[in-house]
């Protein structure tokens, strides 16, 4: 994986323990057993999405100044529109004008600040406002402070816990100040999801949100294949009632073919991406494969095809990944038969005489071969033959 | 960046941190269809083993493996310039900077792990910078030079593979990508069309990678095989604007045949996580489509489609190389298979035994059978006469020493029971042990840790005392240092003509101290053989100390009691079987029964 949001509940938690802010803040979740925290009444209160929605506050899913009677209500209407992971904190009054912006992110240079005095959720509007510079000490957080008139402490805190948690991107929007007094009233941060044995558990997969949308057991499945693995796996359903599912190879080859189907026209019948990489044994393949057979028996499209493709590999053994391949399309042969499923496949690396062979063996004795090539046949020429199938 | 030309020009060897028997196989058979005269690969630092098998060609060979560099003499280090970091992404960090510190003629090295935190990637690529050095990765599939250099599983581990790719002679194409996968499919259609490959590398998926796109780029123009670029690239960062940049600056003048995919990730509302790590398009500035337009107008070939670009590449006006699509050298590379045991001692050539390489009648006749032992023992020909006359004098010496010691005893014993030969000679040796027979090796042990730790003698002895355990190779129950074990005085005559005498030196110099304590806290026999042993190895057979430590922990120490000690136990089996007393059995008076209080 790579850079992956954590909740703002997490995030919060983080930036609020190392600068020493109240930690008054609450999850409502499914592990939380979705109990509602008791409140102050004295206060006002705001109730967030926590599953990494983009620009949540213009989608309606952020509720600010509610009373405690408020909160039960709201609650209740964010579970129905189906979200899971919800947030709240104490409502911070304050003028339009007080509103900072700030964000970090990691590059090669260093870590990018972007700053400005007026923040808020317009802040794309005014790009102009924004302020930028690479910090690649501590040292070179002054000029930043003075220009946001804001405690040099504060950077500096952040920035430290940014790079000891081995953070991509931190974004505050809004800062707000009032009376010296900092709040952070909206926090986003992704974490560096490879770095787990590095923070001492600072953060772990749990924290992670990968997609706002619900995953089905497939896709479940695949995540936890790939979390113990040292292959790796993904796989993301588009459409559940597509007609061309891809099994694919390598991380650039697998785009290359799901680019083919979209410019020929049908990106809206691709059913899923996915891809399959650094050589995963026979049970893993079997168990990639199995699923996105399960998926593929679902979708109600009238015809379907299975492309198999992938480039050249380099040490992914072709002989052995297609055995998994085989055993897993062997178990549900006669409902693939049944859906008069064809499977069309083309790729290259070792041992690829053997597991072609194999694969065309058993493809044509089960009533499933739509083509089997290797790797004198252009990589995009399978997605071709494959829609023709489809289309005749 | 790599300085291509420079490494056509290097001798050097490649070290791989940890092993991937598949990806060091593909290199060694790289090197041998090349025409290299030994592997490339010379060492491999992993630890549980001191070998790894593998083939060059048919025959099988060994690579040695150490588990640090810290072991490594220096002429050793001299020679590697290139290393394969194989570990898992959490050393990735910590074993590449030692690599980089370690190595004096290293020009650099190639990172396979995936899921390195972008953070260490950051802090190599700033730590290479200013050391000079090149890394290509991490998540790399690596670097490969046709005719030169492979670095890693780039295009191919399958032996077919190497053929197919062409691998094996030079063309004028540079081939780059973050995708090892398309990075070999790239490398074939480039093969495929005649022209093959100048170089290639994978940068890896990663957001980071350590050798960017740029650097590549610039790797190419500045190498004079090289006539054509081509680049498939993906969604996700911006390396394309710097190669744009480059192009319009004409630093890159080279042609360049340049794919992005990643036009699908338009159709989704929220674009998703490919593959690559790198392969998320941020903002608009990262979608296929903006790096396609940015490197257009620099002037450089875009493809459309990816048929469009195969069909461009192969159709490029580019000298074609001729290439052997010839199976028939690597037929019977395909059907080698593991050897079950691998040897150094002894074989069968055309019919005839050789031990140690030498004709077995031959080797009899030469050499004496000391030298025999001692050159078997150690599995290789011993080149001093010192070590031959002193083993020769310990297996004379060791021979018998009564038949009260236990495994005479047992010998005895077993042989009274009416047991054959070979029963009851192996319940003598059965009772060699660290208590009986066996303290020559744990005395060698002793002196080897005294010298190389550095201990001066009366340390030595108090850290043994503290401890409350007896020094092997001190005392002995009967001789004394006014009645000396009249052994001990011929033995150590072996060391006199040598000139450093670390070992038996460090000993006398124990015995010194443990005498003081008490007169019978000699320097035993054992004691004796083993500082002696240790000092001809080390001055007359060159030896490390290293090297002496693991003597010691095969047991080699001991071998020699065992060979000569057999003939005693022999002498008494015969013996008693020519007396025939029957079955041995004790009397009760030889027994005291004690009962325990509690």
């Amino acid at each position: 994986m790579a850079r992956v949001k954590i909740s703002e509940y997490k995030a919060k938690q983080l930036v609020y323990n190392i600068l020493n802010f109240p930690p008054d803040c609450f999850s409502i979740s499914s592990k939380t057993n979705n109990k509602i925290p008791i409140l102050d009444p004295n206060k006002r209160y705001v109730i967030k999405v926590d599953q990494g929605v983009k620009g949540r506050f213009k989608k309606g899913l952020v509720a600010i100044d509610k009373k405690t009677s408020e909160v039960e209500k709201i609650i209740d209407s964010y579970t129905k529109l189906g979200f899971s992971s919800l947030f709240i904190e104490e409502y911070i009054a304050h003028e339009k004008d007080q509103e900072k912006y700030l964000s970090i992110d990691l590059v090669r240079e260093g870590k990018l600040f972007l700053y400005s005095n007026a923040g808020g959720i317009d802040i794309e509007k005014h790009k102009e406002n924004i302020k930028k510079k690479i910090v690649k000490t501590v040292k070179d957080i002054d000029e930043i402070a003075r220009y946001l008139e804001i405690d040099k402490n504060f950077l500096e805190k952040i920035f430290s816990l940014f790079d000891q948690n081995y953070f991509s991107f931190l974004e505050i929007n809004p800062l707000v100040v009032i009376k010296d007094r900092i709040y952070i009233l909206d926090l986003a941060v992704e974490v560096d999801s490879t770095a787990q044995f590095f923070v001492k558990r600072a953060f772990d997969e749990s924290d992670f949100i990968l997609e706002a949308r619900t995953k089905t057991k497939e896709e479940e499945s695949i995540l936890n294949l790939s979390q113990k693995s040292q292959a790796a796996f993904r796989l993301d359903i588009l459409n559940p009632n597509g007609s061309i599912f891809m099994l694919l190879s390598g991380g650039g080859a697998s785009i290359v073919l799901a680019d083919e189907v979209a410019n020929q026209g049908f990106g809206k019948e691709l059913a899923n991406y996915g891809e399959y990489s650094g050589n995963p044994n026979k049970e893993e393949t079997y168990i990639y494969t199995k699923n996105l057979l399960s998926l593929l028996l679902k979708s109600n499209a009238m015809k379907k095809v299975l492309i198999i493709g992938g480039g050249v590999a380099n040490f992914t053994d072709i002989r052995i990944t297609f055995k998994g391949v085989i055993q897993a399309l062997d178990e549900v042969k006669k409902n693939l038969v049944k859906q008069k499923v064809k499977v069309f496949v083309r790729r290259g690396g070792p041992h690829q005489e053997e597991g072609l062979l194999e694969m065309r063996n058993f493809l044509g004795k089960e009533d499933l071969l739509g083509k089997v090539e290797g790797p004198k046949m252009v990589l995009t020429d399978i997605v071709l033959i494959a829609l023709k199938y489809l289309e005749k | 960046m790599i300085n291509i030309e420079k490494i056509r020009q290097t001798k050097g060897n490649i070290v791989t941190i940890g092993s991937y028997p598949g990806i060091i196989q593909s290199i060694l058979d790289f090197d041998y269809l090349v025409g290299k005269k030994e592997p490339s690969i010379s060492l491999i630092i992993a630890s549980g083993r001191n070998y790894e098998r593998y083939f060059w060609g048919k025959k099988e060979i060994l690579i040695p493996v150490v588990s640090s560099f810290k072991d490594l003499p220096d002429e050793k280090k001299q020679n590697l310039s290139f290393f394969i970091n194989l570990s898992s992404a959490r050393r990735v960090l910590s074993s590449t900077k030692e690599i980089l510190e370690s190595l004096p003629s290293l020009l650099g090295g190639v990172i396979f792990a995936e899921n390195v935190p972008e953070k260490h990637s950051l802090e190599l690529y700033e730590f290479s910078k200013n050391k000079n050095k090149f890394i290509i990765g991490p998540s790399s599939v690596g670097l490969v030079i046709p005719e030169v250099l492979k670095l890693g599983p780039i295009g191919g581990i399958d032996v077919r593979q190497l053929i197919d790719s062409s691998l094996l002679s030079s063309g004028s194409v540079a081939v780059f990508s973050a995708s090892g996968g398309m990075t070999g499919e790239l490398i074939r259609i480039v093969a495929n069309s005649g022209k093959n490959i100048s170089f290639s590398l994978s940068f890896g998926g990663d957001r980071f990678p350590i050798t960017t796109p740029s650097d590549a780029f610039m790797s190419a123009q500045n190498d004079s095989k090289t006539k054509a670029i081509v680049y498939f690239g993906e969604l996700g960062g911006v390396d394309e604007y710097e190669i744009a940049d480059l192009i319009k600056t004409k630093k890159i003048t080279k042609p360049t045949f340049c794919f992005i995919a990643g036009s699908i990730s338009e159709i989704f509302e929220t674009p998703p996580q490919f593959g690559h790590a790198k392969a998320m398009a941020k903002n608009q500035n990262e979608t296929a489509r903006a790096k396609k337009e940015a490197l257009k107008n620099a002037g450089a070939t875009v493809y459309e489609t990816f048929p469009e670009f195969v069909r461009q590449i192969t159709n490029a006006p580019l000298e074609r190389v001729k290439t052997t699509t010839d199976y028939s050298r690597i037929r019977s590379m395909e059907q080698r298979k593991k050897a079950l045991i691998s040897t150094t001692i002894s074989k069968d050539e055309d019919g005839n035994v050789k031990i140690l390489n030498e004709d077995l009648l031959k080797f009899a006749k030469q050499n004496s059978f000391a030298a025999i032992v001692a050159s078997l023992f150690l599995g290789k020909k011993i080149k001093s006469r010192q070590l031959e006359d002193f083993v020769d004098f310990v297996l004379r010496l060791l021979v018998d020493h009564g038949p009260y010691v236990s495994g005479a005893l047992n010998t005895i014993v077993a042989s009274r029971a009416g047991r054959d030969l070979v029963s009851s000679l192996s319940s003598g040796l059965l009772t060699i042990g660290s208590r009986f027979g066996g303290a020559i090796n744990q005395a060698a042990d002793n002196w080897l840790k005294g010298v190389t730790e550095g201990w001066n003698a009366a340390d030595f002895v108090e850290h043994f005392v503290r401890q409350k355990i007896y020094i092997s190779g001190i005392g002995h129950k009967k001789y004394r240092l006014d009645m000396p074990d009249p052994r001990v005085s011929e033995i150590l005559n072996f060391s006199h003509k040598l000139s450093k005498k670390r070992f038996s030196g460090f000993a006398k110099e124990v015995e010194k101290v443990t005498t003081g304590k008490k007169a019978n806290l000699i320097l035993n026999v054992d004691g004796a053989i083993a500082a002696v042993l240790l000092d001809i190895l080390s001055e007359k057979e060159g030896y490390s100390d290293k090297d002496l430590g693991e003597l010691i922990d095969t047991e080699f120490f001991n071998a020699l009691f065992v060979i000569s000690r057999s003939v005693g136990f022999i002498a008494h089996f015969l013996d008693q079987k020519r007396l025939d007393e029957g079955l041995l059995r004790l009397d009760e008076d030889m027994v005291s029964a004690i009962e325990v209080k509690d």
